[in-house]
Formats: C-alpha cells, structure tokens, sequence
C-alpha cells in the first residue's frame, strides 16, 4: 500500500471545524454533512475540511488529542512501554502531518505538536525495527503486534516480506534435502 | 522574647509596600510598587490570589468587604473582597494619592495625595467627598479619628494637622516634622495613628520617637523612646484593644510599647535591617505583618502572651484566660446562639464555602460573615458572648481593667439585619470584564469584537462569523473604547469620559451605501455611557444620567428618555429593545433589577413596563439578549437561563440551567447566542472560571434545553417536559407572524405535529395507568382530528366512559372553532384542521336548525373528511360487512339525500345517528366483536322489552350500563367468548386495518352516501395508536 493511499483514508476521518458561512444541509453518497452556521462548530470528514480551510471558509479545531499535554504523556507512556501503546488516532500521524501543513494557524503550540508527534512516531517504529530484529534473529514463526497503525504497518511491510521471503529461500538452499522437497512441492 | 518573628517572605517587587489585614483576620493583604495587591491566606501562603490595580500601588485599606489602594494613575480605586472585582474609583487627584484609610466603621475612606489635599470620601457615595485645603506639600499620610469627629494628616512640609472633619476646618497643627518636598524624600512616611475605641491619644512619628498627643486638648502628654532606636520611625500602629503601640523604623527596627506604662515590651530587628513602611495588626492582637521597602512581607507571631504578662495584674489576667478557655470549650453552643442571632449570615457562610465562585454580589456579605470551619476565625456570636462576660466581671470587680490582648475585638455596635446589596455594575453582555488587557468586547451571534490594552497596541478586533457580512476589521483604540455591540449593520463602540474628553459614541456603519461609513457623538458633559447596543435602524445608549439616548443607524439622533433607575445592560433586536435596570436596592444578596420591552416598530409601544425580572437568588444577571428568533431572554450568574413567555402574559420560564451541564464546581459556561429552533444553547465552556480568554481560540459547545418540570427521570415527567418546552419554544412563531415577519412554517407545523404526537403519547401512557380524568385533561390540549384519534384508542382499550367523554369534548372543541373558522390560518396543517372543523360546523349548524347539535358529526367527519373526490358508494357494498354487526342492525339505511356539492364540502347526512351509535360504528369497523357486543346481542331484546320506547342511543346506554352491573366472572365469560369469535376474524384483521379506509369507507357509506379517505397525518397517528395498543 502506498503511504498517500493510507493518507487518503485518513482523509475519511472526522473533524470538526468552525465555518464562516452558512450552508443548508448538502447530502452526499458517504451521508449528510452540515448545515453549516457561520460560528458553529460542525463535523466534517478531513479531505472536506481541508478543501474549506483552502479557500478560507473555516477554521479547523484541533482533534482532542492534540494536545501538548496529552501528546506529552503518550510519548511517555511510549517510551516507557516495551510494546506498542494504544494511539489516540488510528490516523494519528497523516491527520497531524495534514492538518498542522494546511491549518497550523488555527492550531495553538502547531510547533511542539509537530514535535511531539514525530517522538511517538520515531520510538514507535524504532520498537516496530527492534521487534522485526528480534523476530528475525530469534526465527519466530509469529508475532503478535497490538496497536500498530496501518500507516506504520506499511512502512514495514513489504520490505520486511520481501526480506523474509529471501531468507527463506537462502535459507532453504542451506539445506539441500528439505530444499528439493519443497521444490517438489511447488 | 516569647513573640515569635516568622522568616520574611518575598512579596511585591522593591519599592513603598503596604499592608493591612481583613476583618476577620483570615488574610494578610498586601500592595506594592508592582501595582499589584495580593491577598494571602496566611504567610505560607505560595499562591497568594493578585489583583491588578494599576501601576503602583501606594497605599491600601480593607474594610467590609471593600479594598480601597491609592494607585499610580491619580486614583483612589475600590475593588471587592476577596473577590477582587473592580468596584469603581472613589474619588481621583491631579497627582497620585499617598495614603488611605478607612474610618473605624468603614463608611467613610481618607485619602492623602501628593497634591496637598486631603479628601474625605463616603463609600456608599463617592459624589459625597469633602476636601480639606491646607498643608503646603504633599501629604504623608492621613488618619481618622475612631468617633469619626476628626482627621489627622501628616505632611511634607512639616506639619501634623488635625481636622475637624464635618467643617473642614484645621483644629490644630503642630510643626514637628522635617520638612521635605516630595514623599520620596521624606526622612519618615510618618502614618499617624489614632488609638482605637477610646480614642484618646493621637500617635505621631517624629523622628526616632512618639510622641503622643491628648485628644480634645491637643496636650502633648507622652513621649515613646527607646535608646536602640536610632533610625527615625516610619509607621506606628496601635493594637486592637489600643493598649500598645508597635512602631516600625527604618533600620528596620520593630517595637511594641505599653503605652500605659511607656515601657518597650517587644523588640524585633528586621532579619536584613530594610525599612519597615507597613505595619499592621491582627484583628485579634496576636499578630503583626509588616512590609518593607524590599516588598518583602513578614509576620511577628504570639504578641498576645508577651503583651498581657507584662503590666497587668496577673491574677485578674489568668482567670480571663480561663473565661476565654471556657468559651472556646463551648463553642458549639456559641455557633448555636450566633446561629438563631443571625440566620442570614450563616447562611450566607455556608452559601460560599460550598461555592468557591467569585460572586461579586455576594462578597460583601461573605466578608463579613463568620467562616465557621476555620478554627483561627472569632465566631462574631462567641466573642459578644465572651464580652459580655467579660463585661459582668468588670462590673462586679468594680474597677477598670484594660481588657486582654486576645479579647480585643471591635467594639462597634453590629448590624444583625439584612445588608444592602451593592448595585451590579453596566455590563455589555457577551463581553468579559474591562480590566482585562486582552478581552472580548462582544461576542455575538454576528460576530466577535475583541480589544487589546497592552504595552505595544490599544486596538479593537471586529471578526464576522460569516464573512459574506464584512470582512475583519481592525481599528486603533485611540480613544480608549470600553464598550461594544456588533449587528449586521455596524459596529457600535462607546468610551467613558476621561479629564478632558466627554463620553464618546463611535459607530462604524459599514453598511452604508455612501462612502462615509462612520460617526462619532460626543455625549453631554457629566454623562457617561453606561450600556449601548444596536437593533435594525437604531442604536441605543443607556447613559450614567439615567437616560437613554436612541440613534439612527446613520447618526440622527431620535427619541430619548429617561430611565426609572441606573442600566445595568441593554439588548436589541430588530425593533425590539430590551432594557435591565436597578429597581431599588437589593438585600442579602440579591438584586433588584426591573426590565423594560420597547417596540420601536409601526405601532410604538412599551411591552414591559418596568416589571422585575425574576432572577435567582443572590445572583446577578450575566447575561441579556434576544434569542435568534426574537425572544427575550437572560441568564444569571447561577446559570438559570430565563425566556419570556409571551403567551402567558410576559412570565419568564426558566428553560435551562447551564450550571448542571458543569462537571467542576468552578466551571461556568459563558453563553454566546440562544436559539429556539433548533433549540439551542450556544456557550463556551470556561474550565475554572465565568468568561473564556482570548486566546486559545475558545470553542463554542452547544447545550439543550430542559425545562425543570418534576420526575423528569419517569416516562411521564419527559414527555410534559418536552411537551411544554415544545410549546414554549415555538411561541415565537406567532410574536414573528404577528409583527409581519416570514415564518418558517414547515418548521411550525413539525413542532406543532411533534407536540400533538406527544399529546397522543402522554394520552396512551394515562389510558395503561387508568387514568381516565388525566387523559380527558390531555385531550384537551389536542387538536380536534387528534382528540378523533384519542377517541378511537379509548374505544379501543375498551374504555366507553372515556370515550364518550372525548367525543363530548370533541363537539365542545368544534364549537369553538366555530367562530374562527373564517379567518384564514396560514399553516397547512390547521388549514386542514380547519377546513375539517367548517365541514363540521356546518354540519352542526344544519343538525341544530332541525333539532339539537350532535356528536356524531364530529364522528362522522372524521371518517369522512378530506379533500379528495368523494366516490358515491352504494350502501348495498357493506351490507355483507353490516350482517355481522348486530348492532347495527336497527339502524335503517341513511337515505342518500345530499349531493356532493362543489364548493362546501357538505358531506354530513341530515339524519341523525346518535353519538354513541356512531362511536360504535367506528368502533366495530376496526375491531372485531367484544364481550359487550356479544352479550348486547344477547341481551338486546330483554333490553327492548323493559323499555320498548327507547331508541337505539339508549338502548345501547342502557345496555352498558347492565352490562357493568355484571359480576366481574361473567363479564370475563363474555369477553372470552368475543376472544374465541376474534379468532376466525384475526386473519383478517391486519388486511382491515391496512384498508382501514375501505372499512371506514364502507360504513360511512353507511350514513353520509359519501366515501373519503382519512387525512394523511391522523393516518399517522393512529398507526401509532394502534401500534401502543
């Protein structure tokens, strides 16, 4: 999977925004959003959400968790975790990469919130790399991955089954008996 | 030394501090060079709460509730306490003012300034202020004589006058000073101090000794000194009891002295020797805070002891002590007496320890209350217990002994009655309070006006939440705007008077079509404005002269008038202006605030005419404004949100209450905007206080409304309360269609179906809790073609008695419909409902002309009412049908004697079935027989037998009647029985009741030769009718 198709997924996420002008109820195939009063919040999926900010028809508020405080916390948490952590957004990552490049001007502290989010992301994946390392080394059958997001799955994944894919086959040239089996087999 | 020096503790940043404490003694109240007055709960204090009060502060005094400072900006200003609320300026000088203080009963504050005056102003009134002229430099400080007759002041040039307060008049003056020119470069701040209750001696600083001066004689009758003392003195304070005097100098030296006995008893060096230029008891005696000019706050500690062994007779002191001891042992029964003595107070005590909120009405009444859970705190009742045992003891001692430090109390006789309330200050609602440097002027349901006070811009921020309106704008505040509205129309900002400048309205129209898109007035000198607020065409501006000016939009000046009391905010909206002001004083905190409606429309007229607006108890307004739909609407500071009901004579209905969405106990929600429909709650919720800051941006949430109807946790308490709310909220259809507006109708109509589907609900809950008369009071709440439906499900749970009252009640509701039948309502569904109701009048009118009025026409109609072509039908259809009603038998069929006719829809028959007859044709058309039906069968000829004259009507009421008589088992067996018949019949009956119109169809055939199908919404509903049974 491509990184900006899971990107276009999270686009489906829902987010609220403020707009600044004011539109019945408009009624589409994924379901009604609106109306839309000037000053009051309303949800909308992202990709809408980021098409008004673009034309300055709203303000974007800021997901819940995106917060310092709580961002703060869930990368100690993160870091203090051997396993993966529960994440606040399955999107957690192309939701903040999106909003904080389009609307970082309705997002207080977009900064520290970059930051912060980008710790979370590296300890993550830097776990993800040891757990693949260890799979490996140790030649484990399985793992099991709680909490992963489809978007650090990916970066892992086809490189990780390719490599894995190779050393079975260097693997199964080691041992000429067992090799000729399977060959059979296929 | 058994007094005890606490560790200094930093305070304020270097420069003249000042300190005093509160009535109570539960806090140390501190200002400084900062500007800043902070209130500390005690020394350990880390977070002492600050309050802003200009740029320096020079000089503060605490009395009742009331924190007066002498500040840079050449003012004396009030704030309240604790609460720290501004509380306006007391009176200003051309320079700033060096000294205040408060008189011994508070009522009166004196204020030193470096401009030579001396000013004597009332709290209660600060227009009241006298002026006393004389000294030749700036004033040092000032002291009240504790029987309010005279005033000491001190100077720089040298002199200590002593006035006589009521004739402006110096009483004497003594040369004794050094003299200087400015009070920075004074040797001494020289704070005079007269010693309270007796009031004999007058203490003056000069130079490293007090001297002490004989009132009435003016005698110089003793002089403190003490040979440590080699610094001038600063600041003298006599102890509570006015036995002591505790000097501080500047070396930083402190001494406490028996003034009786001159002798020094306490002596404190300052730990780093800075001069001490504050100085304050506690009430109580046992303590003394002082600052320095460091800004440092410190805390002498345990002057009780160490003052009562020194001169006094031993003996007598330790059996006070023990009085005291056995007071504090009783303390229960000591709360219990101040309890009854004044059960307002405590009340007011409790009232605030379980609300820590700053309620700026209530704070005076906080201050002076007891806080009963502090053990430190004098409980007022068991102190006056205590002297007056104290007082028995003199008595019978017979000789005058000066009372122990620790019993030093107030002596001042104690008001137990109510307190007047202060007055709530002119507010803009949706605006946060004027101190702050960053604030929102206005936040409205157009847009958000924002002003900034800071070092760098005075500047005023109009956003629009719809920017097709205008887009931002950003204005310099050269002025000094303090208030603000926002209409689609124009910004409207307002200042208050300053020196030279008159009170200004500025309105930027940005509307307007010419190019000149603003103008400015200047308001007569002396007046203020006070409120301002903007409707379609006009502006308004309420003014500190009780008067309410009216502009056009484009700055012609229109009516004006005179306002019953001092505004405390305004609201407009289209032609409407709403009006909150001060009725009269208030009491124990509550406020009497009176409203005025006014129309400004064609027909010109006052709505409400000055009645009071109920707001909660011992809260304030906080918020005034129309709802988007045009309906008044206000919110106190407990968070009870009020709507005028207009149907009900202009009440106020209290439809939520925003302090129960609360999850802390300090968390408000500061509204923004009210909406009736969709029924809305607009507000910001503000974590840990009332208004939201500028900056994070704030979020407005949205909150519902609930009526606080009873049990609104049971099944029938939620349907009344959203019945009502229902019915409240959409009273503004008819204000807006009554003063010419667009309505939308779609929506009317969907309140109005909602409200009588409710009805129906509320009616079919009653009929399963056998509550007949309840459901005859809800179905007269109904609309006619409702009450039809409620007919049908009482026939149908077998309730006749109900039943027969519904279609009474029925005919009674279309008679009256009789007589607006003509007027042309504008809704579609009562269109209908009309239209019905005519045919059924009609109907009445032609039944009456040929005998009496009946209820069957209403039955009839409502089978047979509507608007499609009617198919003539031959009777002969639903004879096969008819066969097996019995009861229906001895009807003869209706001769078909009417003829469509085009224009009226006259479907009613000439004849006349009975009511009762009808309702059982309805009856039996949707149901299969009942044990009543078969045992009428039965029983129909022993009926006609005994009375062979009857007609069908009473043969069927007669027959109900025995049928009743019967035990309960026998009417069971019947009911059985009709059950067995029901069985062949229940195949059918869902192919009946899904044709229910071919059925209704069929029999009213029967009696009107016409056929018409039900009306689309009552098909609705009696699905749903159906569907509960």
């Amino acid at each position: 999977m491509d990184p900006s198709e899971v990107e276009f997924l999270a686009e489906k996420e829902v987010v609220k925004i403020i707009p600044n002008f004011s539109l019945d109820k408009i009624y589409l195939i994924g379901g009604d959003l609106g109306p839309f009063n000037p000053g009051m919040p309303v949800e909308v999926p992202v990709w809408l959400a980021l098409n008004l900010k673009q034309r300055q028809k709203c303000r974007i508020v800021q997901p819940e968790w995106m917060d310092v405080d709580k961002l703060e916390e869930i990368r100690d948490l993160e870091r203090k975790e051997e396993t993966f952590t529960p994440v606040p957004s399955p999107y957690y990552m192309e939701l903040t990469k999106l909003l904080l490049n389009h609307a970082s001007d309705n997002i207080p502290k977009a900064d520290e919130i970059r930051t912060l989010v980008k710790d979370i992301w590296d300890t993550r994946i830097a776990k993800l790399r040891l757990s693949a390392d260890s799979f490996i080394s140790q030649q484990e059958a399985h793992a099991k991955l709680d909490n992963l997001t489809l978007m650090e799955i990916n970066t892992t994944r086809s490189f990780l089954l390719n490599s894995l894919n190779c050393m079975y086959k260097l693997r199964s040239n080691l041992q000429p008996g067992s090799s000729r089996g399977k060959s059979q087999d296929y | 030394m058994p007094c005890e020096r606490k560790p200094m503790r930093y305070g304020h940043s270097e420069g003249q501090t000042d300190v005093c404490f509160d009535d109570t003694g539960n806090f140390i109240v501190t200002c400084g060079s900062d500007g800043d007055v902070r209130i500390w709960e005690s020394l350990d204090d880390d977070d002492p709460k600050s309050i802003s009060v200009g740029e320096k502060a020079y000089s503060c005094a605490l009395k009742n509730g009331k924190l007066v400072t002498a500040a840079a900006n050449n003012t004396v200003q009030m704030h309240t306490f604790p609460e720290g609320e501004p509380d306006g300026i007391l009176t200003r000088f051309t320079t700033n003012a060096t000294h205040v203080a408060y008189n011994s009963s508070g009522s009166r504050v004196a204020a030193g300034s470096s401009d030579f005056m001396v000013k004597v102003v009332e709290v209660s009134d600060s227009s009241q202020q006298k002026t006393l002229r004389g000294h030749n430099a700036p004033v040092l400080s000032v002291t009240f004589d504790p029987k309010d007759e005279f005033l000491a002041s001190a100077s720089c040039d040298g002199s200590v006058v002593v006035w006589k307060i009521e004739e402006q008049t110096q009483v004497i003056s003594w040369p004794l000073l050094q003299k200087s020119n400015d009070v920075t470069n004074s040797k001494s701040l020289c704070r005079l101090a007269w010693q309270p209750r007796v009031a004999k001696l007058l203490a003056v600083p000069v130079e490293t000794t007090v001297q002490l001066y004989q009132r009435d004689s003016w005698a110089l009758v003793s002089t403190l000194s003490d040979d440590l003392g080699t610094q001038p003195i600063n600041v003298v304070a006599w102890s509570p009891c006015g036995k002591f005097l505790a000097t501080g100098s500047i070396g930083g030296l402190l001494t406490v002295w028996d003034v009786e006995g001159k002798l020094c008893v306490d002596r404190q060096k300052h730990e780093k020797g800075y001069t001490v230029c504050g100085l304050a008891w506690h009430p109580s005696g046992t303590q003394i805070a002082y600052t320095d000019t460091e800004g440092c706050l410190g805390l002498l500690d345990g002057l009780s002891s160490s003052s009562s062994s020194s001169t006094m007779a031993i003996k007598s002191t330790k059996s006070y002590d023990d009085l005291f001891d056995d007071n504090d042992d009783d303390r229960p029964m000591d709360e219990g007496v101040s309890e009854s003595g004044s059960p307002a107070k405590n009340l007011v005590a409790l009232d605030d320890e379980d609300d820590d909120d700053l309620v700026p009405a209530t704070g005076r009444a906080r201050n002076r209350s007891a806080f009963l859970d502090d053990e430190n705190s004098l409980d007022p009742g068991s102190l006056k217990l205590g002297l007056d045992k104290l007082g028995n003891y003199e008595d019978d001692a017979g000789s005058a002994i000066v009372l122990p430090a620790a019993s030093a109390a107030p002596l001042h006789p104690v008001y137990e009655g109510p307190m007047p309330t202060p007055h709530q200050k002119a507010f803009q609602p949706g605006s946060t309070p004027a101190h702050l440097m960053h604030r929102f002027m206005m936040w409205n349901s157009v847009g958000i006006v924002r002003g900034y006070n800071d070092e760098r811009d005075n500047a005023v921020d109009v956003e629009f939440h719809d920017t097709a309106i205008h887009h931002a704008m950003h204005l310099t505040n050269s002025l000094g705007h303090t208030l603000a509205d926002l209409s689609h129309e124009a910004v409207l900002l307002a200042c208050p008077s300053t020196d030279e400048l008159a009170s200004k309205l500025q309105c930027l129209h940005f509307s307007s079509w010419d190019t000149n898109k603003e103008w400015m007035v200047d308001l007569p000198k002396g007046e203020d404005v006070r409120a301002v607020c903007l409707g379609q065409g006009w502006a308004a501006a309420a003014t500190s002269a009780l008067m309410l000016r009216l502009f056009s939009i484009g700055g012609v000046q229109r009516e004006l008038f005179s306002l019953p009391g001092p505004v405390v905010c305004m609201a407009g909206y289209g032609e409407q202006l709403l009006i909150v002001y001060h009725r009269g004083t208030g009491f124990d905190g509550d406020q009497a605030l009176g409203v005025q409606l006014l129309l400004f429309g064609r027909n010109r007229q006052q709505v409400i005419q000055g009645e009071p607006l109920p707001i909660s108890r011992r809260s304030h307004l906080s918020w005034l404004g129309f709802t988007a739909e045009g309906t008044p609407c206000f919110i106190d500071s407990e968070g009870v949100v009020r709507l005028l009901n207009r149907s009900l004579g202009n009440t106020w209905t209290p439809v939520c209450n925003t302090r129960d969405h609360c999850k802390g106990k300090s968390d408000h929600y500061w509204v923004v905007g009210v909406h009736e429909n969709p029924q809305q709650l607009r507000c910001i919720p503000c974590k840990g206080s009332r208004y939201p800051p500028t900056l994070p941006r704030p979020a407005v949430a949205v909150l519902p409304f609930k009526l606080p109807l009873c049990q609104t946790t049971t099944e029938k308490g939620q349907m009344e309360e959203q019945y009502w709310r229902s019915v409240l909220l959409q009273n503004h259809f008819g204000f807006l269609s009554s003063s010419g507006y667009e309505i939308d109708e779609e929506a009317q109509s969907r309140a109005q179906k909602e409200q009588q589907e409710l009805l129906m609900k509320m009616f079919a809950l009653s009929c399963k809790l056998e509550r007949e008369f309840r459901c005859v009071e809800l179905a007269e709440l109904m609309t006619q073609n409702v009450v039809t439906l409620a007919i049908r499900y009482a026939s149908r749970s077998r309730r006749m008695a109900l039943a027969q009252r519904l279609s009474e009640l029925a005919l009674e509701k279309a008679n009256q419909l009789q007589g607006p039948e003509e007027e042309e309502e504008p809704l579609q569904y009562t269109r209908r409902n009309t239209g019905f109701c005519s045919q059924v009048s009609g109907g009445t009118g032609r039944s009456s002309a040929g005998g009496q009025p009946r209820a069957t026409n209403v039955l009839d109609s409502m089978t047979s009412s509507s608007r499609k072509p009617t198919v003539l039908l031959g009777s002969s259809v639903s004879a096969g049908k008819l066969s097996k009603t019995p009861v229906l038998k001895p009807l003869a069929p209706r001769p078909k004697s009417k003829v469509p006719h085009p224009d009226r829809k006259q479907i009613l028959m000439s004849h006349e079935p009975s009511a009762l007859w009808v309702k059982y044709h309805v009856f039996v058309c949707v149901r299969p027989k009942t044990g009543f039906q078969l045992w009428l069968e039965e029983n129909r000829k022993s009926i006609l037998a005994d009375n062979p004259d009857l007609e069908e009507t009473d043969v069927i009421k007669e027959a109900m009647g025995r049928f009743r008589n019967l035990s309960a088992g026998d009417r069971l067996s019947w009911t059985e029985r009709a059950k067995g018949d029901e069985g062949d019949l229940k195949k059918r009956k869902r192919a009946e009741e899904s044709q229910g119109d071919d059925n209704g169809q069929n029999h009213s055939d029967e009696n009107s030769a016409k056929k018409k199908k039900p009306l689309d919404t009552s098909a609705k509903l009696s699905a749903f009718a159906f569907s509960k049974n």
